[in-house]
């Protein structure tokens, strides 16, 4: 909202502060300043003294101004809709305006079709005041030539009100509430809250109210105004705030919802086809709306509406036929109380908003409906003239106003944490307008946001200030919780992966349709996506289900970027829905690699590429000793080879690891094979949570023995591996492969055969073993291999 | 006798004195030390000398030895020396360090850590819940208005089952409370939601850090100087710190936290990085209600909540000034932070 604080001064008499002081006095009251927009220097009031047509372009007008100085000024000038005798806006050559878009001008002395222009005269868009490009800006007669325009437009704020306090959406509001903090006097505003002009109850056939949006409805008659221009000071006060001047009886309407926080409406007499009926909209109703659009309404909406048709949106927008226009004699002003909840659904789902639904949807003062009233027919008939109808019409009741409410002021104290006194409680809730009466702390009617004791303690905490408050240092011992060990896990593992050399990333868990292919399915046995019902565009309609989709785009990006050699590594929740129609939520570790084994360097400038080796090598360094892998049939499009990460004797499936397709990798653009794997974390967590404990070191040395075999090409190494574990030799403490071979050319070793070579390690924990004991026990395991496993011994 | 093996001394010294490598200081060794060498063909001689001169004759024989021998190992020293000095003397360390593969954590995560490490400090533990949530336990339970333009679906996601994705941290509050009874001390780091198109200042999904402390008489001066300590901790102990009011509606009184910070090069300002209050009784009350108990009886006991964005708290820290940056992933960017 914008408030100006010459408008604020017409309340309180803020003199004596600095902007900087009014800022923090409005930013402690719990109002955010968002900006102060002032205008510009070298902009001045400037008196038109003749305007002649441009010798060489018919479409501009050389004028000479008065711009206080004494010499007249000229000035080439577009514009049209001025009068020699004028005062308009001049930008002087120095004066910096805006362009929009941050981008700003200055105004230089210059040549407009050969002939000097010395500065611009400026509408009302030009110099940021409201949104009126139509024509120059028409000042006040009354404006001294030279006057910078900033002393007729002061400085205006732009303020953020919280929701709780729609009383300060209107400058005397934000007045009261700062007259309040700054111990001031509040001036000018007795007569608001009760008016003194006498109320009937209407008639049936005047006004009828069959909804329970409208809890209150008040009209006036004014015969015989004349619509007309406003005065400069009711204009200059609507421009300053950004309202564009229409005419003098809607500009009053509208001055009084600036000043007051009410909004009114005033219809046309003669546009009305009988009483006033303030009902539900029909459904599928249409309604043409004062902005040139047409609305269509439902039975949740209400409507003004005369015996023939609606004229308004309730407590949003007038209708566009039915307003004051230069024509209308006879105005009907409507202030009334609606319901905020009403209003509220009719602005959101009709997605319009005006000055009017902003207050009403946040809570109006009731008890000031017929005052605003007041106001607005006093001032018309001293703009507009005309002759009032002697009481204002009314249907319906007011609502209850608040109620009042107990303060504890030792709960005050210690919800505060400060010794702060009974008086001083007292005197703070007194100066925002509330009054003790038998013990209990009734609300002005406008603070509706007050109706718990904890709110009256708010209120004091705020005003007091928490600069007073001391700063406790409380601290409890808390026990480490589920939370703090996984966390310290995740931990564990970013760091080490990334001493390992790898990035971590953080992926938009929102992923499309389409990304949804380069899951590697970790958790989708019957599991399926979980979909968003509203998402924002189709980029991101899904949760992950996985980190590998998101890896995958990021790795994508990099390489388009230039960056072809990547380890990449993630963490974070994944999320599937259950066929019961629930969600799971996991946490992931998910790793990529790909390109280039090492930098380039100039130690190394011919690295081989990475492979899955690389990748089950970073994954033993997560989880050291603990994994296993087996590889998978997999049906599943992603990988061309798959491999089962696994835990423990049970082998516990943890996850998965693969080689990428090459097809999708080409499609990404990447030439490299790419690794990916996708770990559980809690899993991963469970399989690694075993202590470690010492063993005891070996004191005897060991002996070890070397094996070279010839097996099928296609014979797996782990199969091998599986073998040496099964075998029964309490002597055999470990073997290590150390070399594979293949001769594809088949002159060294058959195509169709690979040389694996073992070192195998044989150790007895209590003696030096003989020689004999080891030869004997290797050649058993060399019997057992050529008969269990058919391989030959080269 | 003694003249020869004069002579065998003069000649070894000066032919070891020539030598400038080791292999020939070795055939040196072997020419006058060794077996078949000249000083050990002398000393044969021995048997030969007279009764009488053997005695001088041996003496003169260690002589020899020893003083060849000590040349020897002089002279061995010296090359030693010299080939340790040439060892390294090709070295060129200015050479750009050999490359092994250079990775790190995200800022997030940096930023993350900091916090949580100065958090934990202060006896707070960690607590977590769904990023999938009901709508009572993100609003209701949070005594947010049912008609509260954050419910929108213009504003929040939603799900066919009426499940939201949560539009803050804030509903672990509730998720913690209904588990746990007083005190709690938590805090709650995670992703939050809302339907807004990204661009420089705005995520669909973004990181916050919760907190909440639910004891006997938890006051605003506890909240206070929590916090107080939280950014000093963070950004220097000079760090200015001011509370300003404001409303949630799941505190009441509630403040926004500003910080005065100096961007590089510009002056110093106020900048907003948290909300906070004390826990509105209708949130104890909501909770109380689901738990079937009075656990959290407004009457006996007291709280405060704050939250922060992580990703606002990264850009300030690092300077970063487009939030894509942080979901790009891109590794020239994610270097800097290494």
């Amino acid at each position: 909202m914008n408030v100006s604080l010459q408008w604020l001064s017409d309340h309180v008499d803020f003199s004596e502060y600095s902007m900087p002081e009014l800022d923090d006095l409005l930013t402690f009251a719990g109002i955010e300043v968002e900006g102060i927009q002032s205008l510009p220097d070298h902009l001045v009031v400037a008196e038109v003294l003749s305007s002649d047509k441009h010798p060489d372009a018919d479409k501009l007008s050389v004028c000479q101004v008065d711009d206080g100085s004494g010499t007249p000024r000229q000035i080439v000038c577009g514009a049209k809709n001025y009068q020699v005798g004028d005062k308009v806006p001049l930008a002087l050559p120095g004066c910096v305006l805006d362009a929009g878009d941050g981008k700003t001008f200055e105004i230089k002395e210059g040549k407009l079709r050969g002939v000097e222009s010395l500065g611009m005269m400026c509408a009302a868009s030009e110099i940021g005041l409201t949104d009126d490009a139509d024509g120059l800006l028409i000042l006040s007669p009354d404006l001294k030539p030279g006057t910078p325009l900033s002393e007729v437009y002061p400085a205006v704020f732009e303020l953020e009100i919280t929701p709780n306090r729609p009383d300060c959406l209107s400058h005397l509001g934000v007045a009261r509430e700062l007259a309040a903090l700054a111990k001031k006097p509040l001036t000018g505003v007795s007569h608001y809250g009760n008016s003194t002009t006498p109320t009937r109850v209407a008639k049936d056939e005047e006004i009828r109210i069959s909804t329970d949006s409208c809890p209150y409805y008040t009209a006036r008659i004014i015969r015989g105004v004349q619509v007309g221009e406003s005065p400069a000071w009711l204009k200059q006060k609507l421009e300053s705030i950004g309202l564009r001047p229409i005419n003098n009886v809607v500009d009053i309407t509208n001055y009084v919802l600036m000043e007051m926080g009410q909004p009114l409406h005033a219809f046309d007499m003669a546009k009305l086809d009988g009483g006033i009926h303030v009902r539900p909209a029909k459904s599928e109703e249409e309604f043409v709306a004062l902005d040139g659009e047409t609305y269509v309404l439902d039975d949740t909406d209400m409507v003004i509406a005369d015996s023939k048709k609606a004229v308004a949106i309730g407590g949003v927008m007038g209708g566009e036929d039915s307003g004051v226009t230069e024509s209308t004699t006879d105005v009907l002003l409507e202030s009334a109380y609606f319901i905020p909840s009403a209003i509220r659904r009719t602005a959101r789902t009709l997605n319009l908003h005006s000055d009017s639904s902003y207050r009403f949807e946040r809570g109006a003062d009731a008890y000031q409906v017929n005052g605003a009233s007041d106001l607005a027919v006093k001032l018309i008939l001293d703009l507009a003239g005309g002759e009032a109808e002697e009481e204002i019409v009314t249907c319906g009741n007011l609502p209850d106003a608040p109620g009042a409410v107990a303060l504890d002021n030792d709960n005050a104290r210690s919800v505060i944490g400060s010794d702060i006194s009974d008086g001083e409680i007292s005197s703070i809730l007194e100066s925002l307008g509330l009054e003790c009466k038998g013990g209990e702390w009734e609300m002005p009617t406008y603070r509706l946001d007050l109706p718990r004791p904890v709110d009256l303690v708010e209120e004091v905490a705020r005003v007091y200030g928490l600069d007073k408050v001391p700063s406790n240092q409380k601290a409890w011992f808390s026990p480490a919780s589920k939370a703090d060990a996984s966390f310290d896990f995740a931990s564990k593992i970013q760091t080490r992966l990334s001493g390992l050399g790898f990035f971590e990333t953080r992926n938009l868990k929102l992923i499309s349709e389409a990304q949804l292919a380069d899951d590697l399915a970790t958790n989708h046995r019957g599991m399926s996506p979980v979909r968003l019902k509203n998402p924002l565009n189709d980029e991101q309609d899904y949760l992950r289900p996985g980190l590998v989709p998101g890896l995958l785009a990021t790795a994508e990006r990099n390489v388009r970027f230039g960056n072809p050699d990547l380890r990449l590594f993630e963490t974070g929740r994944v999320f599937t829905a259950t066929p019961k129609g629930g969600e799971v939520e996991h946490e992931h570790l998910a790793l990529l690699m790909t390109g280039a084994s090492a930098p380039r360097s100039w130690a190394e400038n011919d690295a081989e590429g990475l492979d899955i080796h690389d990748l089950r090598a970073a994954l033993d360094q997560i989880c050291p000793d603990s994994l296993h892998f087996q590889p998978v049939e997999d049906d599943r499009l992603l990988c061309a080879c798959s491999i089962e990460i696994g835990s423990g004797k049970k082998s516990t499936k943890l996850g998965l690891a693969g080689i990428v397709s090459p097809a999708r990798a080409r499609e990404l653009g990447i030439e490299s094979p790419v690794m990916v794997a996708e770990i559980n974390l809690k899993k991963l967590m469970s399989a690694a949570s075993g202590e470690a404990k010492y063993e005891e070191l070996p004191r005897f040395p060991g002996s070890s023995r070397d094996i070279a075999m010839v097996v099928p090409a296609e014979m797996e190494a782990g199969e091998v591996a599986a073998f040496f574990e099964s075998h029964n030799e309490p002597l055999l403490q470990s073997f290590e492969l150390f070399d594979v071979f293949q001769d594809p050319s088949g002159e060294k070793l058959p195509a169709d055969k690979k040389s694996l070579a073992w070192s195998i390690s044989y150790l007895s924990p209590e003696r030096t073993l003989e020689a004999a004991e080891v030869e004997s026990a290797h050649s058993k395991l060399l019997d057992s291999l050529t008969s269990g496993l058919n391989v030959e011994f080269r | 006798m003694l003249a020869e093996l004069e002579e065998i001394k003069t000649d070894a010294l000066a032919a070891i004195g020539k030598i400038d490598n080791e292999p020939d200081l070795e055939q040196a060794r072997v020419n006058f030390l060794g077996k078949k060498g000249r000083l050990t063909a002398a000393s044969a001689g021995m048997r030969d000398v007279p009764k009488e001169q053997k005695k001088d004759v041996g003496q003169k024989l260690n002589e020899v030895r020893t003083a060849i021998t000590e040349v020897i190992e002089e002279k061995r020293a010296a090359l030693i020396a010299v080939r340790d000095a040439a060892a390294f003397a090709s070295v060129d360390p200015t050479l750009p360090s050999r490359a092994l593969p250079k990775g790190g954590l995200h800022p997030l995560t940096h930023v993350l850590n900091e916090a949580v490490s100065v958090l934990r400090r202060m006896g707070f533990a960690l607590a977590e819940g769904p990023e999938i949530e009901t709508e009572w336990n993100c609003f209701d339970a949070l005594n947010t208005p049912e008609d509260h333009p954050a419910r929108n679906e213009s504003d929040t996601f939603y799900f066919e089952n009426g499940k939201l994705l949560r539009t803050h941290t804030s509903s672990v509050q509730i998720q913690t409370m209904l588990k746990e009874v007083p005190p709690v001390r938590i805090i709650a780091p995670g992703s939050a939601f809302r339907r807004d198109e990204i661009d420089a200042t705005h995520l669909s999904a973004f990181h916050q850090l919760e907190g909440l402390y639910v004891d006997k008489s938890v006051s605003l001066a506890d909240l206070k100087g929590t916090l107080e300590y939280f950014f000093r901790e963070i950004f220097g102990s000079k760090t200015e710190v001011r509370f300003r009011p404001h409303f949630f509606p799941f505190t009441e009184p509630s403040f926004e936290v500003d910080l005065k910070l100096h961007a590089t090069g510009k002056a110093a300002k106020w900048i907003e990085i948290a909300g906070c209050g004390i826990v509105d009784p209708a949130v104890f009350e909501a909770v109380d209600g689901k738990r079937g108990d009075a656990a959290y009886d407004p009457g006996e006991i007291s709280g405060f909540a704050f939250g922060m964005g992580l990703d606002r708290l990264a850009m300030i820290m690092y300077g970063i000034p487009d939030l894509r940056l942080l979901i790009e992933n891109d590794v020239r960017f994610l270097k800097q932070f290494a």
